[in-house]
């Protein structure tokens, strides 16, 4: 059976591909269906959702329209997510490649710093972080990633450690390869896949933390973001709940849909493996 | 040539001698056979007489050079002279390369041809060791176990060795396509007058295609000469229990050897 099929068997993957689908398109609709400007005043202040259909989720406090921010708010943390993902796992490569290759001090040294960095929780590591530099999109995505590029470093450690002693290593060095080019074309790419596992959890994650972000005030004030928009509806949690619960809801169902997502592909190559 | 190799390692608190006071010289154009049962340090030889790991005391000369002495880049330049084959020729690849890369990368890292030139140059390996150049396009898991030997072949006289450590590099191939490499071998042998240090614990290949021959035991030489001389009539008891273990000896056709 073809890998697709198998995939779209698991009922879990399916209902993760479909969030992360309804995620992606509306962060990829958000300036065609909403042109303007997200945060511009759109009508009366805290309309109720399903009053006027040319504001079908109402308006905030400031009479700005939720789902255009919602639709908005869903490119920032899919942007962030994954460049914040990114970041973490190209770093964590990198560095538990050198540490696991390199062996000796090296691998001491980064690995002290790997240590160091895997103390501090990752979540004030980039409140520390965000409050030092000041907010903004590119902040936010450093911040992430410098909290969570230890887990696959060491991920990437362990498997490197093993190749290393594989037979083509060995004949890589017998034909005179520079060990950086040994470490990364012939030790790193069959390093990964343990390593590319991890990333729909950090995906996720990354979602979390950049909304824990915004929700403190912390996020790039001038994007809409969910974070930014449960805080906002906070204030008038009383009188009009809708302000906090929907970005909730969008932010729960699409950590669920890249989890889903994630395990239904490790899920399928993991089974791929196992049969041949 | 090798003097007073030792390797040393330690594990669960013993020191095993894995290589232990080893000498020998290997003329140009000649096959010399480390044979021993597993464990006697044949690999352990291999890998030092390539600098994959130092040994512990003892030389190693090289082309009439220290090669112990050599700094990495020299080692790196150097390492085009003295080439190798591993027994299992999957495992010798990295599994997402092509046959084109595993024939080019010798050819680019020695800037042994242009990188216009390189494809035709990898077209003539496989040509060389019997392969068609159709092959190259092709990934190393999609070609068969004699065909990977051959490429590793092509891959190890791609920079003109004097010497191929081959650490039983037969030993997991089909008897037919087992003759087939080591005719493949001694062809190579004949006409660039490659020396081969030659790695087996089957002494029906040894005899067919060794000219001498070193017996290990423990990682000590426990009796060396003439290969037929030494597989004939061994001295050692070491030698002796080979021997009785290689029911088929007598029966393994000689290679072109006079
Ligand atoms: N990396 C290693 N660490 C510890 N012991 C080793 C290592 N490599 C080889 N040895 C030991 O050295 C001895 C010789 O091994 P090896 O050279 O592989 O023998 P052979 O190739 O003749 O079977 C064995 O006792 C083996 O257990
Ligand atoms: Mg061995």
């Amino acid at each position: 059976m073809n890998p697709l099929r198998r995939f779209l068997r698991t009922p879990e993957a399916v209902a993760g591909v479909v969030l992360l689908g309804a995620l992606i398109a509306m962060a990829l609709i958000a300036p065609l269906l909403f042109p303007g400007d997200p945060q511009a005043i759109a009508g009366p202040a805290l309309l109720p959702p399903f009053n006027d259909w040319s504001l079908p989720l109402g308006t905030d406090r400031l009479g700005r329209d939720v789902l255009a921010e919602l639709f908005h708010g869903a490119r920032t943390s899919l942007a962030v997510g994954l460049a914040a993902a990114a970041a973490a796992l190209a770093i964590g490569s990198v560095v538990g490649t050198l540490a696991g290759f390199a062996g000796g001090l090296v691998d001491e040294v980064l690995m002290r710093i790997t240590d160091a960095f895997q103390t501090v929780p990752s979540f004030l590591l980039a409140l520390a972080f965000v409050s030092v530099v000041g907010p903004s999109l590119g902040v936010v995505v450093a911040a992430i990633a410098l909290g969570t590029w230890t887990g696959p470093a060491r991920i990437a450690r362990a498997e490197v450690l093993s190749i290393r002693e594989r037979d083509y290593v060995a004949s890589a060095r017998a034909i005179g390869m520079h060990p950086l080019e040994i470490a990364f074309r012939e030790v790193l790419p069959n390093a990964l896949p343990p390593v590319l596992a991890m990333s729909s959890v950090i995906v996720a994650a990354a979602i979390l933390t950049e909304a824990a972000l915004s929700f403190l005030g912390l996020g790039d004030p001038n994007r809409v973001t969910w974070g930014g928009m449960i805080a906002e509806g906070r204030a008038v949690l009383r009188t009009a709940p809708f302000l906090s619960i929907v970005p909730g809801i969008a932010l729960v169902l699409t950590v669920l849909g890249v989890y889903l997502t994630g395990e239904g592909i490790v899920e399928t190559t993991a089974v791929r493996r196992g049969l041949s | 040539m090798v003097s007073n190799l030792t390797r040393r390692y330690r594990r669960g608190g013993k020191t095993i001698n894995a290589v232990d006071d080893v000498s020998f010289t290997i003329e140009p154009g000649e096959t010399l056979a480390l044979a021993g049962p597993s464990g006697s340090g044949k690999s352990t030889i291999a890998r030092l007489v390539l600098r994959l790991i130092e040994p512990d005391a003892g030389g190693i000369e090289f082309e009439g050079n220290d090669f112990l002495a050599l700094g990495s880049a020299a080692l790196r330049a150097q390492r085009a002279r003295l080439q190798m084959v591993f027994q299992d020729p999957l495992a010798a690849f990295n599994p997402r390369a092509t046959v084109a890369r595993v024939l080019d990368d010798p050819l680019r890292i020695h800037g042994i041809a242009s990188r216009a030139e390189r494809p035709r140059r990898v077209a003539a390996l496989l040509e060389r060791v019997g392969l068609s150049a159709d092959l190259a396009p092709r990934a190393i898991h999609e070609i068969s176990g004699g065909q990977r030997q051959r490429v590793a072949i092509a891959r190890a006289i791609a920079t003109k060795p004097s010497l191929i450590v081959l650490d039983e590099a037969v030993s997991a191939l089909d008897v037919s396509v087992r003759g087939q490499i080591l005719e493949l071998l001694l062809d190579l042998q004949r006409q660039e007058r490659i020396a081969y240090l030659f790695i087996s614990h089957d002494l029906g290949v040894v005899r067919a295609v060794a000219h001498r021959v070193i017996l290990l035991d423990a990682g000590r030489i426990a009796e060396s000469g003439d290969a037929r001389d030494v597989i004939d009539a061994p001295q050692s008891a070491i030698g002796k229990a080979l021997v009785a273990a290689a029911p088929r000896l007598n029966r393994t056709r000689s290679l072109g050897r006079p």
